[in-house]
């Protein structure tokens, strides 16, 4: 009896010891990472139809080719309408270019343009991970919900301070609020439609924005066809833009 | 069928769509294709009205009255294939145009892109053919774009020609360090008979170009050389940068060795100088709160006219036109216009320039429109050119533009010279 003792605490302090580390609340950082991967898996390619929905109800289209790779390259391609198809940006860290291709050879752009209008800008186009470009800067709960504090880790950053309300079960965004340093909420980004999109990736597949900014407009981003996709890093050059529609 | 069960499919079939609107998450365009097909219609008016005073109008008045206006109509159609299979893809665009200036009409009909790309991997390429080549970071100049072609940066998505190249490209990235990647472009640039870069010397001439392009500290850098039997050895440098996340800066340098330049002085002798030109340009963007854009740049060509020799080549013209008005010699405005060329060739002639452009969209919360002004201006003699412009595009793929171009300055001066006292135009574009 005396033999079975210590080696039953040890067997017990094993099979508790995990049970307990789970049962640790993720800290603010751990949230964050969860939402970035749930949001986008890995290196990828998938395709996203961007609506702006204009005050009127009129409705433009735009439908664009995704490819990221690691935590701060992203490739998009026009491919519909015919006026944009054939344009494509780049993103590498906080650098961004367009490349027309009448206008032939890509230019440096910056995140708080938009390439297609609306009230996306190209940061919410070409979006890195929120864990790249933000720190935690507090975490609560609101309404049964995780809600983040968000601060940007640099200027460049297009927004200064986020708040992001993220459904605590499967740890994806709900809505997010983005204000600019002076504290004017800049736009507000709703999520919905979790589903598999593809891949295995089930998340929001649906983004819809509007802005006190822009009243009266709304954009909405949708996203299909995730694929896990390796590229080489040199696909996600200035130099290789013109050509990038080649790997479709 | 009864009625209640009328209602309630009527009730359930709303319920889905109260409060959220549904979105088609089928995109069909996600089926890619081996080939693609487009066509760019375009249709372009202009108006001149005339400065009957200008340099340039009283010396084209010699091959007959134009009178105080003018129309001007042009017609393009642009048809774009490109077919792709494993590693090799063909493409070919081609511009067909009709322009009617008032005094004659014609059509013409040039291959601008036509070429065979071989990339076995995304770290090589191979072109061999016409393809379009645009060197620089500069918006309304390239003084580094040595074998660019000239551009409108007020109509930045017109199509340009190619050049005949046998090209390649070699890339490469780095991991971590300040150094991110780097590309290497050389291409072979022939001269053949009229078909194949008959503006780069002569026929049976090989020139070359080489660009070394860095992304050093999120800096794009490019190194630019140029060479060829009738071509100045030209070397150039141009960078870009992001400061923050509305503004940009970039700079471009060139500098060529032993440079032909004309020069023609009041009494309309002409002197060919050898000149070691240095261009530059230094400019910025910046997106405010509002959505504007601004864009500045101050370009310097070392190879330009000065203000006094501007007013020279004035003198001479003005003095060679008051002597056909009082004799009736044709000759000397004959000789004017020919040792003026030189000058009029160039898109802008002088030393020291600003460009200063302003876009804002939808202003006025007016759909679609983005408005702009632009204003390029002679800094040695104080003329400029003002142009506002609208784009509206109404429908998806149609786009109408104007403009109206009005050069201010008086006479003497670059664009107090300019043979339009205004030019309106109108563009409109449809693309499928």
């Amino acid at each position: 009896m005396q033999k079975i003792l210590p080696s039953a605490l040890v067997w017990l302090v094993l099979f508790l010891a995990p049970a307990a580390a789970l049962a640790e609340p993720l800290t603010g950082e751990q949230v964050l990472k969860q939402v970035d991967r749930n949001l986008e898996p890995g290196n990828l390619e998938m395709y996203r139809k961007i609506i702006n929905i204009e005050p009127d109800g009129k409705r433009k289209e735009y439908v664009l080719w995704f490819l990221r790779k690691d935590k701060d390259k992203v490739v998009t391609l026009f491919i519909s309408p015919a006026s944009e198809a054939g344009r494509a940006t780049l993103r590498l860290g906080d650098n961004m270019w367009l490349y027309i291709p009448n206008v032939g050879k890509p230019i440096r752009i910056t995140s708080m343009q938009s390439v297609v209008g609306g009230v996306f800008n190209n940061a919410d186009i070409m979006r890195l991970d929120y864990s790249e470009e933000y720190a935690v800067a507090g975490m609560g709960e609101a309404d049964g919900q995780i809600l983040l504090e968000l601060k940007a880790r640099s200027g460049a950053v297009a927004y200064d301070r986020l708040q992001m309300r993220v459904d605590k079960a499967r740890l994806v965004p709900v809505r997010i609020d983005c204000f600019a340093a002076t504290g004017m909420l800049i736009k507000t980004l709703h999520f919905s439609d979790i589903k598999d999109i593809g891949g295995g990736a089930v998340r929001p597949a649906v983004m819809e924005t509007e802005s006190p900014l822009y009243k009266g407009y709304k954009s909405v981003m949708v996203s299909a066809n995730l694929k896990l996709r390796e590229l080489p890093d040199e696909v996600f050059t200035l130099n290789y833009l013109p050509r990038v529609k080649d790997l479709r | 069928m009864p009625v209640w069960i009328l209602v309630a499919v009527l009730v359930l079939g709303t319920a889905g769509t109260v409060g959220a609107e549904t979105y088609d998450f089928a995109i069909a365009e996600a089926a890619p294709k081996p080939y693609e097909i487009g066509v760019r219609l375009e249709a372009r008016y202009l108006h001149h009205r005339y400065d009957r005073d200008s340099a340039k109008y009283r010396l084209d008045a010699l091959r007959g009255d134009p009178g105080a206006e003018a129309r001007e109509w042009h017609g393009v159609v642009e048809p774009m294939f490109s077919y792709r299979r494993g590693m090799v893809k063909a493409a070919l665009v081609t511009h067909h145009a009709y322009v009617d200036d008032g005094l004659q009409a014609g059509t013409s009909d040039d291959v601008y892109e036509g070429y065979v790309s071989l990339t076995p991997s995304p770290r090589f390429t191979l072109d061999l053919g016409k393809r379009s080549v645009l060197w620089g970071k500069g918006y309304a100049w390239n003084p580094a774009g040595f074998v660019n072609r000239p551009r409108d940066p007020d109509d930045a998505t017109q199509n340009l020609e190619g050049r005949v190249v046998a090209g390649v490209d070699l890339i490469q990235s780095f991991a971590g360090g300040s150094l991110t990647n780097m590309g290497l472009t050389a291409l072979v640039l022939p001269v053949i008979d009229d078909w194949a870069n008959p503006e780069m010397g002569a026929d049976g001439d090989v020139n070359w170009a080489v660009k070394l392009y860095l992304l050093w500290h999120d800096t794009d850098i490019d190194l630019i050389w140029f060479d060829g039997p009738s071509q100045p050895l030209s070397l150039g440098f141009d960078f870009s940068k992001n400061l923050a996340e509305n503004i940009e800066v970039h700079g471009e340098l060139g500098w060529r060795r032993d440079a032909v330049r004309t020069v023609v002085d009041a009494r309309g002798q002409v002197r060919l100088e050898r000149i070691d030109p240095l261009d530059w340009l230094l400019g910025m963007r910046y997106l405010n709160a509002w959505d504007t854009t601004f864009i500045v740049e101050y370009y310097h060509r070392g190879s330009g006219y000065r203000r006094d020799q501007l007013e020279d080549l004035f003198a001479f013209q003005a003095a060679a036109v008051e002597r056909w008005r009082t004799t009736g010699e044709a000759a000397s405005v004959s000789r004017a216009r020919q040792v003026t060329e030189a000058y009029f060739s160039q898109r802008n002639p002088g030393r020291d320039y600003g460009y200063f452009k302003v876009f804002q969209k939808e202003p006025f919360d007016l759909l679609y429109v983005t408005s702009w002004i632009a204003m390029l201006a002679n800094l040695q003699d104080g003329s400029f050119n003002v142009q506002p412009g609208l784009t509206w595009t109404p429908l998806t793929n149609l786009e109408l533009n104007f403009r109206v171009a009005i050069p201010v300055g008086p006479a003497g001066t670059e664009f107090g010279e300019k043979p339009d006292a205004v030019r309106p135009e109108v563009w409109v574009r449809y693309y499928f």
